[in-house]
């Protein structure tokens, strides 16, 4: 056998089966659990039944969906609005400097997510930082309730998915050709012109990847709402969770999280769709530009 | 790799095998629910190693138990009616009194409880409630005397409540005059509609530690734990805890055995040395709780003893509520609790 086989033979496999045993087929049980019928002694009861689905159009539960999926989207949006300049900073940086804003960017990864929410906490709490900063210059008069709000909420959502955002625009923004942009410019577009008509469709694909790598993620973040919103909104993640441990009703969080499942997948098959119309149109020698 | 390495590889392997191969006990507890120095101490004593991991509520070790069909772990400890509910459904085996001699430490009145008639399966560790914390720095404690006050419009956006669907409703249902181990859904959805008016009031939730929002300034009122307010009067003794009229929650925490437990009898001789006068002593120090070790409760010092946050005396005590197992109810909880929180 030739070396580069063995090399395939030892890369691919293990990983083969690690995806097939911890991903695939824990998700094929979950889809046939959720077409099972709740038992209280035995957890499940292989009875069919599609109830578990028809139920998730209870309006508690449309609810509780259109609460994820705003704060997920808002989110995104505050996460790309915040993002794209700053990508954009990055690729204006000296080769030496990006490399170490990159890193500096990355850093936080370091330590667990659970401990920086922890840490936003100390920040926004009565007598955090913020409070005791702003109450010792005299700009407020009583500590302001920053935590437990929905605002608190957004805010560590934003600051923990951030990276998530700037690392694939900042990939997008880095290819692209500033020939193009001197053109725009020599040909009389105004800067906003040049934003607008060149650079954004150029960077659609890593716009919607890095609002779709934000937006997933914040829909199941329930323990960043938990603690920051104080527990008091129900996300999807925490009804799951209640139907696994209190309520006992393994089919219906299978059902709820197969759910979510297929939604995420038909964004990303949007994500696929919409980046191949761009790949088709957006080219340089697309004449629309 | 070389023949030298695999060796190594080979040799290490078979030294952690043998390490492990010692004698042991797998012990599942509460997080902070023991002093740090207690599990050195027992393998000191006895040579058996406690592989300690824990767990933030019965739900989650319910759960895993029910998985594994009752195997995995020695000793667990379950709160009050979980131990009626995993005996009932085959996750326990009884626990054999004659291999504690210990066992004449323990309160006869603290024994004996509906979820286990006998002790035939329970062994008790410590007992508390859930009651009333207050940062009496902000608030006059005079003003406050039960869960009602909680509805006060003038408290808007200031409580905090324990993120527990049972004890949650117990307040609105003690005040509704219910009992809080009630399966009837008429009264737990009044309750759900008095406690629906509640919810203006409420800043958070917090059933992972509920003094930190205190201690921290974030809330001066809400529902609490008795050993967290312990625990937080050594930073702040502006914190303090009332027993509310309506009635407090009680609760107690059992060691019990699964019913597929491996270190049968390692898993007494734990349970034996917990029930020990001195390291029950060194408990309630350490968490907060009491205990229901006379034994142990006689050695500690007189302002601990006498702490009625700790020890609440009979007639408080009987105003208060033990929870018990609501069967299938559960569902009901479950379901209002959702609308509670969902807003609607």
């Amino acid at each position: 056998m030739k070396q580069t086989d063995v090399f395939r033979w030892v890369s691919v496999v293990p990983v083969n089966l690690w995806l097939w045993l911890w991903v695939l087929l824990p998700t094929l049980m979950l889809v046939a659990v959720s077409f099972a019928t709740r038992e209280p002694e035995d957890l499940i009861e292989w009875t069919l039944t599609f109830d578990n689905y028809a139920r998730l159009s209870d309006s508690l539960y449309i609810t509780v969906f259109w609460d994820s999926l705003w704060l997920a989207g808002i989110t995104a949006l505050l996460c790309l609005a915040a993002g794209f300049p700053f990508a954009w900073w990055l690729t204006r940086l000296q080769p030496r400097w990006r490399a170490l804003a990159l890193f500096l960017i990355i850093i936080p990864f370091w330590t667990n997510s659970l401990i920086r929410t922890y840490a936003i906490k100390l920040i926004l709490g009565k007598q955090g930082i913020i409070n005791n900063v702003l109450l010792g210059i005299g700009v407020i008069d009583a500590p302001l309730d920053m935590l437990y709000t929905p605002g608190a909420v957004i805010c560590g959502l934003v600051y923990i998915l951030f990276p998530f955002m700037v690392l694939p625009l900042y990939s997008n923004l880095e290819k692209l050709d500033q020939s193009l942009l001197e053109a725009a410019r020599d040909l009389g577009a105004s800067r906003l012109q040049v934003l607008r008509k060149i650079v954004i469709p150029l960077t659609m694909p890593g716009i919607v990847a890095g609002v779709l790598i934000v937006f997933l993620p914040a829909m199941g973040m329930f323990y960043i709402a938990d603690l920051l919103g104080g527990a008091k909104n129900l996300l999807l993640g925490n009804i799951i969770k209640n139907q696994f441990l209190s309520s006992m009703d393994w089919p219906f969080g299978s059902a709820i999280s197969i759910a979510m499942i297929v939604l995420m997948g038909l964004l990303m098959l949007a994500y696929f769709q919409a980046a191949k119309r761009i790949n088709r149109s957006g080219g340089i020698h697309d004449s629309t530009l | 790799m070389n023949m030298k390495k695999w060796w190594i590889a080979l040799t290490l392997a078979g030294v952690s095998t043998l390490a492990t191969a010692g004698e042991q006990v797998i012990v599942y507890n509460w997080s902070e629910y023991i002093p740090e120095d207690t599990l050195q101490k027992f393998k000191k004593e006895t040579g058996i190693e406690v592989v300690y991991s824990t767990y933030e509520s019965n739900e989650t070790l319910y759960t895993k138990l029910k998985l594994m069909k009752g195997a995995g772990y020695d000793v667990v400890v379950p709160s009050t009616y979980y131990v009626s509910k995993m005996k009932k459904e085959g996750l326990l085996q009884k626990v054999d009194k004659a291999k504690l001699d210990n066992f004449k430490n323990l309160d006869p009145d603290l024994l004996n409880k509906p979820f286990d008639p006998n002790n035939d399966y329970s062994v008790p560790y410590l007992w508390g409630s859930t009651g009333i914390g207050i940062n009496v720095r902000d608030i006059p404690e005079d003003s406050i005397s039960g869960w009602q006050d909680f509805w006060n419009p003038k408290f808007k956006n200031q409580i905090l409540l324990t993120d527990d669907v049972r004890e949650v409703f117990h307040m609105a249902l003690r005040i509704k005059g219910h009992s809080a181990n009630t399966t009837d859904e008429a009264h737990i959805k009044e309750a759900y509609e008095y406690l629906k008016e509640l919810m203006p009031n409420v800043r958070v939730f917090n059933s992972d530690a509920p003094g930190e929002p205190f201690l921290t300034g974030d809330v001066s009122l809400g529902m609490i734990w008795n050993g967290s307010v312990v625990q937080a009067q050594e930073d702040n003794t502006d914190i303090q805890y009332l027993y509310p009229k309506e009635g407090a929650v009680f609760w107690m925490d059992s060691f019990v055995i699964p019913a597929g437990a491996k270190n049968v009898e390692n898993a007494h001789k734990f349970i034996n040395y917990m029930l020990k006068a001195e390291v029950a002593k060194d408990c309630v120090d350490y968490v907060g709780y009491a205990t229901p070790n006379k034994a142990g409760k006689a050695l500690l010092d007189d302002e601990t003893a006498s702490n009625p946050t700790i020890f609440p005396d009979k007639e408080t005590l009987d105003a208060g509520e033990f929870h018990n197992d609501v069967g299938d109810a559960v569902l009901i909880y479950d379901k209002y609790w959702q609308l509670l929180k969902a807003g609607k």
